[in-house]
C-alpha cells in the first residue's frame, strides 16, 4: 500500500515541481495576491480610510487562508485531471492500485502543493508588511486543516464529475471556488450579506472559519461553537465527497468510461 | 490437460439497453497465444475491458488464473498487464520515470535492474531519458510494451500491439513477444486487424460478431474444417 501511494506521490511531484515554469505556476499567484492586498491595505491605512488598525492583518490573513482552500482544491483536481489529460487512466486502473490509495495520494499531493505554494507568499507578507500569520497561534493549524479539507471536498466532487460526465465539467475545476467565494465571507462579516445569502452561507464551513479568524484578530476571542460547527460540517462534506468520487469511479466502470478516456 | 488462465462464463454487457456482449463463454489455456478477432463494434475492446476489471459485466463470471475477478481483482491485477497504442503513459514524464512509476505500482522490488534489462531487450536505450510526450507513435508502442512486461505478467492482453510500427519493428516485436511467452510460460490474448499477424503467432482464435462468439478453437483446425487456406479468407467468409 505505502509503495503504491509513494509511486503516485513521486509521479505527482514530478508533474507539479518537475520544471521551473510548473513550480512557478504553483507559487506566483498567492504571492501576487499578498502583494496586491498588502499594498492596497497600506494605502487605506495611510489615507485614514479605515478605522481598523488591524485591517492589514485581517486582510492578509484572509488572503492566505482563502488561498489554502483554493490551492487545496486545485492541487487535488489538477493532479487527478492530469491522468485524464495524459490518457493514462486505463493503465492506472489496471494496476493493483486500490481506490482508497488514489484518494490518499491525491490528499497528500494537494497538501504538499498548498504548503509549497503558500510559503513564499507568507515570507513576502512578513518581509513587505511585517505581517505575522502565526498571530493566529494554534488556531492557524486548525484553520489550515479545515480549509484544505474543504478544498479536498470540492476537488473530489469536481474530479468525480469530470471522470463520469466528461470534459465539460473541467470548467468547474476553476469556477466552482469563485461561486463559493461570496458565501464564504472571506473579507467581510456574515451580517453584511443579504438574509437569503446568509442562510446559504451557513450551510458551508468556510464562513465559520473566516468569522472565527476575525473574532481572534479583532476581539482576541474564540467562539468554540463555531469551531465545533466547522469540524462537523467539514467531516460530513469530506466523507460525502470521497464516497461520491468512489461512486463516480464505479459508475465509470459500469459505463465503460475508463477505457480510452483522454484529451 | 492444461489449466485455464481465463475462463469466461455467460458473460453479458449491456450499455444503454443495448447488448454489446451477448452471453459469451470461452476459455484460454495456459502457455497459449489466442487471437480475438472481429470487425469494428464486435465487442473486442469491451471484452478486453471486462477481463481487466475496467468495465463491470452486467452478468456472467470471469475467472483469471483460477480466481474470481469480481472477488480477487487486486490479486489478479498484479499478474496481468495490458498494452494498446490507444492508451498513453504520462506525457510529462520521461520514459524512465514512467517505467519506474509503474514498477512501483506493481510492487516490483529490484525494478531498476528489470527496467534496464527490458530496455536492453527491446532496444530502446536511446529513448529512456526522453519525455514520453515527445516520442513518435512507434516509439510509444515500444515503451507501452515495455510497461506491459514490467511485472512479468502471466496473462498479457494486447490491443493491436504492432499498429503504427514499421514492418521491421513489427517482426521484431512479434518475435520478442513469442520468446517472452515461451520463457515465462505466459498466455497472450491479442486483438488485431492484422490477420497475417494473428495467423503467424496465434494457436487459437475467438471470432466475435455482434457480441457473440461465432468461432472458437484451434486456428489450423478451424481453417481445415471450414476449408480455408488463410485466416483472411476465413474472416471475410464470415460476412
Amino acid at each position: 500500500m505505502i509503495g503504491r501511494i509513494l509511486a503516485l506521490i513521486i509521479r505527482y511531484k514530478t508533474i507539479s515541481f518537475g520544471s521551473f515554469p510548473r513550480l512557478l505556476s504553483i507559487f506566483y499567484w498567492p504571492s501576487v495576491q499578498i502583494l496586491f492586498w498588502g499594498f492596497f491595505s497600506n494605502f487605506l491605512i495611510e489615507n485614514n480610510s479605515t478605522p481598523f488598525i488591524g485591517v492589514l492583518s485581517i486582510i492578509l490573513s484572509a488572503v492566505v487562508l482563502w488561498d489554502i482552500l483554493f490551492r487545496g482544491q486545485l492541487g487535488l483536481t489538477m493532479s487527478f485531471l492530469e491522468e485524464i489529460w495524459s490518457r493514462n487512466l486505463t493503465n492506472l486502473f489496471i494496476t493493483p492500485l486500490r481506490e482508497y490509495e488514489l484518494v490518499l495520494s491525491l490528499i497528500i499531493i494537494s497538501s504538499l502543493r498548498t504548503l509549497i505554494g503558500l510559503t513564499p507568499a507568507i515570507f513576502m507578507a512578513n518581509f513587505f508588511f511585517n505581517f505575522h500569520l502565526f498571530e493566529l497561534g494554534f488556531y492557524l493549524i486548525f484553520f489550515f486543516f479545515n480549509l484544505i479539507a474543504i478544498g479536498w471536498s470540492i476537488g473530489f466532487i469536481v474530479s468525480g464529475l469530470v471522470l463520469r460526465y466528461g470534459h465539460s465539467f473541467e470548467e468547474l475545476a476553476w469556477a466552482i471556488i469563485f461561486i463559493l467565494l461570496p458565501f464564504s465571507c472571506v473579507y467581510y462579516p456574515l451580517d453584511s450579506l443579504p438574509l437569503i445569502m446568509q442562510k446559504i452561507a451557513q450551510i458551508f464551513p468556510p464562513v465559520y472559519v473566516f468569522e472565527s479568524m476575525r473574532k481572534i484578530l479583532i476581539d482576541n476571542q474564540i467562539d468554540f461553537q463555531q469551531l465545533y460547527k466547522i469540524v462537523i460540517l467539514n467531516s460530513s462534506y469530506l466523507i460525502f465527497s470521497i464516497l461520491f468520487f468512489l461512486k463516480m469511479i464505479k459508475s465509470s466502470r459500469n459505463e465503460g468510461l475508463l477505457i480510452n478516456q483522454g484529451e | 490437460m492444461k489449466n485455464c488462465v481465463v475462463k469466461v462464463s455467460n458473460l453479458v454487457k449491456i450499455f444503454d439497453k443495448r447488448k454489446i456482449i451477448k452471453n459469451i463463454s470461452f476459455d484460454v489455456s495456459e502457455n497459449s497465444v489466442v487471437g480475438i478477432l472481429g470487425k469494428n463494434g464486435a465487442g473486442k475492446t469491451t471484452l478486453l475491458g471486462m477481463l481487466m476489471g475496467l468495465i463491470l459485466p452486467s452478468s456472467g463470471k470471469i475467472e483469471i488464473l483460477g480466481k474470481d475477478l469480481k472477488k480477487k481483482k487486486n490479486e489478479i491485477l498484479k499478474k496481468i498487464n495490458f498494452q494498446s497504442p490507444y492508451v498513453d503513459l504520462p506525457k510529462k514524464m520521461t520514459v524512465e520515470q514512467n517505467l519506474y512509476f509503474y514498477s512501483r505500482l506493481y510492487g516490483i522490488k529490484n525494478f531498476k535492474d528489470i527496467v534496464n534489462d527490458l530496455v536492453d531487450q527491446l532496444k530502446m536505450k536511446d529513448l529512456i531519458k526522453k519525455n514520453y510526450g515527445s516520442l513518435s507513435a512507434g516509439q510509444k508502442t515500444k515503451v507501452n510494451l515495455c510497461k506491459a512486461l514490467i511485472n512479468n505478467p502471466k496473462l498479457l492482453l494486447l490491443d493491436e500491439p504492432t499498429a503504427s510500427l514499421d514492418p521491421e519493428t513489427s517482426i521484431f516485436i512479434r518475435e520478442f513477444l513469442l520468446k517472452f511467452q515461451k520463457k515465462n510460460n505466459s498466455s497472450i490474448l491479442i486483438t488485431s486487424h492484422n490477420l497475417d499477424e494473428i495467423q503467424s503467432i496465434c494457436s487459437k482464435i475467438i471470432l466475435l460478431k455482434f457480441g457473440t462468439v461465432v468461432s472458437d478453437g484451434n486456428l489450423n483446425e478451424i481453417l481445415k474444417t471450414k476449408n480455408y487456406s488463410t485466416l483472411q479468407d476465413f474472416f471475410l467468409g464470415q460476412g
